[in-house]
């Protein structure tokens, strides 16, 4: 399958890496590979079939409604240095 | 059909009023910052999300309450997108299939607005912008929303407010919305026919009355932009109510594209005819319903009914009121009266019952009190209730009758304000009122204008 | 010396079972400085009273354990402590298991030779030939299964295969249940369709009775199944007579090592003197299709996956500067692998609209048709056979010079059972040029318990 590199440089930005030259090269070439691959897919006739979400039968299941015990502040602040005052710090949003 | 001039349409966001969150059992009821949060809605890996059975039931009630459609199976699906506030960078929403789809909501003029779809998804953590960082604060993460979307049918800024209002009632009566901590959230899309119909879309601004605001400055923005020969771009722009204004927002230079895919940490869930049928049994009477009965079996003013209707508290204590006293009369009263009360402070808060109001409506319609008096007891049953009856009583304001002091009082009138009296006799009717305001403002207003009237003429002609 | 002679042994008292986990230390030490099976291990040995008290258990680092690094192997979540167990280690824990420490993997399980290890990680070594690979994705797990001397289960993980092909590469027993067995909770998502949770284990009675604790329903994980779990112990001896074998046509043709192919067919050979009975069977749909099915899903869902993992809450952190799309992307980009990318690339472009129906949607959609051929097949017999993987484990020279497409198809027959959610087993059935050689027999949705019987035949044999 034909891709070109804006179409890598758009995958990756959505994606949010960034890619060196190189890596652009070298995954433009895999991904031609293994997508040409995945376009076998379209042999296969799949007219009136039902996706699989799981490969197993599941449905309706819940939880009531009901107050169970969560982390404590410092607990859920624990495993970043990126808080301040209880709050977790995050990059500039705007 | 003629081409309206705007087209407007309203995605809303609604905050459902369950104990927990969509996904987790924290509560939905935190104050201090990441007070009430787990690893599911933290996104840490290795959570799983576990769905909340109140919020389909919820999602049904008000797919039922609108008229809508309900989908016999559900899913949910994963919305990608980078943001700070995203614990899991996507969104756990539905997109393929909607829970409710089709309804209705009518305005008072009959016309009908047609919502597209209702689902239900999870909300993100909250956000506050300082210089160089966010703060983010996980409490809100994975709060229940449902988002109901509209056909951008509304024509009118003032449509668009009175859409809002009758939605807000129904989400009263449904009681899965709380009114005090509860949000909604309405992006506006915005279109004109001189640009040829290109949509802007106006996001998050909170309240109805905002959202007429922006609406309303959105077109005025839109069709000055046009006679300056300015295109108008499909672009997101935000509210900023201190302002006034709507400002374009970071201008992307591709959608972003969210890559939906079914969640596949949960599971299909059926919406039976069964369920459909115990969560309808369990519907209150909705307003549209109220009003037509009120008007049929209590005879009121129809549009009296259609705006005590609008509030389950207001409908309930005329009801109340209703069996007691004149209902034509309560339903006014309680309409202009008791509504501006309820614009300061709730109806509980207010403590006035259904006796308080009975007493006084009663009194005014066997007219022992003049409408003036009338409308300050209501004012001070606002500040604090009492009973009308002994009130009036205690203050002497029972409705002066008696024709002998009335003659009196009316003779002194117009022979203290003799350049009144001759205004009047040149053909000014406001003199005349005067008049009448100086007779009311000896008896405290407890004359009776019907009966002050005649007298004042008769004396006048003299 | 297996679980239950441990066991045994312990409850009578020859052995101490604390100076027992004090040498089992020492010799993890030893064992990892010379194979690097282990991202993290135990400081001191720990375990509490219970059915299991003081049984070695590895964990592989996918699966969230309390108190210990959990990375799934990828450099991005350094440093993340998980607050919680994963359900599945939490069963093992309160019988009294002794949590040795995480096992090495592929980063996130993205690879068939666990050569794909995150930035900074080392690449587990094969315990019979230090020049060949282990296996992936769980090769730690199946390395240090085999290589260890005293009683122990590997916790494996396997997504389209990741459990059984490195069992097969290291000579050990791989179990992998059917989808929703055990619980999900816990562990760090790969694809969480095809994710499920199994024991690697020198014997197939080992797994058995690991498999016993760890299954069943959990309420935290809504796909984990509430079909009641059969007693996979007593499963072992029921031996396999009257059952029909399945020889899978395509699992003996093209692209299959010959030598390997005819180790296989001996051990099915013996299984039929044990009483079984065989058929010819194909799976025409599976053979075309489900690599290429199990690809486009299992990157598509571990896309939106790793999305979570950007520098915010936890684990590898930049300093905050620039504006957010800036900081995620460098996170990232510094911090994952190239298969780790190459795989989000895939899988982005998978879901993405205009390529979404034709790749992601049709996938799920021949998922479903290759789900109904394998119950087409199960009414004729009763277990499918074939070799686990179609070579010995290669050198690491060897799966250099592989292309990512030429790697993928080495899982050319893990993904059938993978994708359908089927419960397969690898057992080692004799060697080639000295290396293992593995029989993957698969079962029928939620019947463990007959390739629990078939298994325990041929090993007693």
């Amino acid at each position: 399958m034909k891709i070109d590199q804006e179409t890598i440089e758009r995958v990756a930005a959505n994606a949010r890496l960034q890619l060196t030259p190189l890596e652009k090269k070298q995954y433009l070439k895999d991904l031609q590979d293994i997508l040409s691959a995945f376009e076998k897919l379209a042999e296969c006739n799949t007219d009136k079939v039902q996706t699989s979400i799981q490969p197993i039968p599941l449905s309706d299941v819940f939880r009531d409604d009901i107050e169970k015990e969560c982390l404590s502040q410092d607990d859920a602040l624990s495993l970043t240095k990126h808080s301040k005052n209880g709050y977790f710090k995050g990059p500039k949003a705007l | 059909m003629k081409t309206p001039d705007i087209m407007i349409g309203l995605e809303v966001h609604i905050q459902l009023d369950t104990k927990t969150k969509l996904f987790c059992s924290c509560s939905t009821k935190a104050h201090a910052p990441n007070t009430s949060v787990c690893p599911v809605c933290l996104g840490h890996p290795g959570s799983k999300p576990v769905l909340n059975k109140k919020t389909v039931e919820f999602g049904v009630m008000l797919g039922l309450a609108l008229n809508c459609d309900i989908l016999p199976a559900i899913n949910f699906s994963r919305k990608t997108y980078f943001y700070p506030d995203m614990s899991k960078n996507y969104q756990i929403t539905q997109y393929e299939v909607p829970l409710a789809q089709k309804g209705k909501i009518a305005l008072d003029s009959g016309k009908e607005i047609s919502i597209s779809r209702l689902h239900l998804e999870e909300d993100p953590a909250s956000l506050e912008h300082k210089d160089e960082f966010s703060l983010v604060d996980y409490n809100r993460s994975g709060i229940p929303l449902i988002e109901l979307v509209t056909e951008p049918v509304m024509n009118t800024p003032d449509e668009a407010r009175e859409f809002m209002k009758k939605l807000l009632g129904i989400l009263r009566y449904l009681k899965i919305f709380d009114m005090t901590e509860g949000t909604v959230k309405a992006d506006a899309n915005v279109s004109i026919k001189e640009s040829n119909f290109s949509r802007v879309e106006i996001k998050n601004i909170t309240g109805f009355r905002e959202i007429e605001r922006a609406i309303e400055y959105e077109v005025q923005r839109q069709r000055e932009a046009v006679k300056k020969n300015e295109k108008i771009v499909r672009e997101t722009r935000g509210w900023d109510a201190p302002q006034g204004i709507t400002r374009p927002q970071r201008l992307k230079e591709t959608e972003e594209d969210y890559g939906y895919i079914f969640d596949p940490d949960l599971v299909t869930i059926s919406i039976t005819a069964a369920f459909k049928k115990s969560v309808a049994e369990k519907l209150p009477e909705l307003p549209v319903k109220k009003s037509a009965r009120f008007v049929k079996q209590f005879k009121i003013d129809a549009v009296d009914s259609q705006v005590i209707s609008a509030d389950p508290e207001v409908a309930a204590m005329f009801e109340e009121v209703a069996k007691k006293a004149n209902p034509i009369l309560s339903a006014h009263w309680i309409r202009r009266e008791l509504l501006k009360i309820l614009s300061t402070k709730s109806l509980a808060e207010s403590k006035i019952t259904s006796q308080h109001l009975a007493e006084l409506f009663i009194l005014i319609d066997k007219k022992a009190i003049t409408q003036r008096t009338g409308q300050e007891i209501m004012q001070k049953l606002g500040e604090k209730p009492f009973s009308p009856k002994d009130f009036v009583e205690k203050h002497g304001l029972s409705a002066v009758a008696d024709s002998h002091e009335l003659e009196k009082l009316c003779a002194d009138a117009v022979k203290e304000n003799p350049s009144a009296v001759k205004d009047y006799l040149a053909g000014e009717e406001k003199a005349f009122n005067f008049l009448v305001g100086k007779v009311m403002a000896k008896t405290k207003g407890r004359a009776r204008p019907d009966i002050i009237t005649p007298i004042i003429k008769k004396l006048v002609k003299k | 010396m297996n679980i239950r002679e441990f066991l045994s042994n312990a409850k009578k008292g020859s052995i101490d079972v604390k100076e027992h986990s004090a040498k089992v230390l020492q010799e993890l030490k030893k064992i990892n400085k010379e194979y690097f099976y282990l991202n993290a291990m135990a400081e001191s040995p720990g375990f509490g009273r219970g059915k299991i008290s003081g049984l070695p258990i590895s964990v592989k680092d996918c699966l969230c354990v309390k108190g210990m690094e959990s990375t799934a192997g990828s450099a991005i979540l350094k440093g993340y402590v998980p607050l919680f167990d994963a359900t599945a280690v939490e069963r093992c824990r309160k019988d009294g298991a002794f949590i040795l420490g995480k096992t090495a993997q592929d980063e996130f399980g993205f690879g068939s030779f666990n050569a794909n290890v995150g930035n900074g990680f080392k690449i587990p070594l094969n315990p019979i030939d230090k020049n060949r690979v282990c296996g992936g994705s769980s090769g730690g797990a199946a390395g240090l299964a085999k290589k260890a001397s005293f009683p122990h289960v590997a916790l494996a993980e396997s997504t389209g295969g990741s459990i059984v092909a490195p069992a097969a590469f290291c000579g050990v027993v791989g179990m992998c249940p059917t989808y929703g067995r055990v619980s999900r909770y816990g562990l760090i998502d790969y694809a969480n369709s095809l994710d499920k949770i199994g024991p690697i284990a020198q014997s197939v009675e080992d797994t058995a009775f690991i498999l016993e604790l760890i299954a069943g329903h959990d309420i935290k994980d809504s796909t984990s199944s509430t079909e009641k779990v059969d007693s996979y112990i007593s499963a072992l001896s029921k031996g396999i007579k009257g059952k029909t074998i399945g020889i899978l046509e395509e699992g003996f043709g093209e692209g299959v090592d010959p030598a390997l192919a005819k180790r296989v067919k001996d051990a099915i050979s013996k299984l039929e003197s044990l009483g079984a009975k065989t058929a010819r069977i194909s799976l025409p749909l599976n053979s075309k299709y489900s690599l290429e099915s199990y690809y486009v899903l299992a990157t598509a869902e571990a896309s939106t996956n790793l999305a979570k993992y950007c520098g915010m809450r936890y684990g590898a952190h930049e300093n905050l500067h620039g504006s957010f799309n800036e900081y995620f992307t460098e996170v990232r980009s510094k911090n994952l692998g190239p298969e780790a990318k190459r795989r989000i690339l895939l899988g982005t472009f998978a879901r993405m609209a205009g390529y979404s129906a034709k790749f992601y949607s049709k996938a799920g959609k021949v998922r479903t048709l290759i789900i109904d051929e394998y119950k087409k097949a199960f009414k004729k017999v009763d277990l499918i056979a074939s070799p686990t993987m179609p070579i010995i484990a290669p050198t690491f020279d060897e799966v250099k010079k592989l292309t990512p497409l030429q790697q993928y198809k080495m899982d050319l027959l893990t993904v059938g059972p993978n994708l359908a959610g089927l419960p397969h087993i690898s057992v080692p059935c004799g060697d080639v040029k000295g290396m293992p050689v593995g029989l993957q027999l698969i079962a029928d949705h939620f019947n463990e318990s007959l390739l629990f019987s078939a298994g325990g035949s041929y090993e007693n044999s």
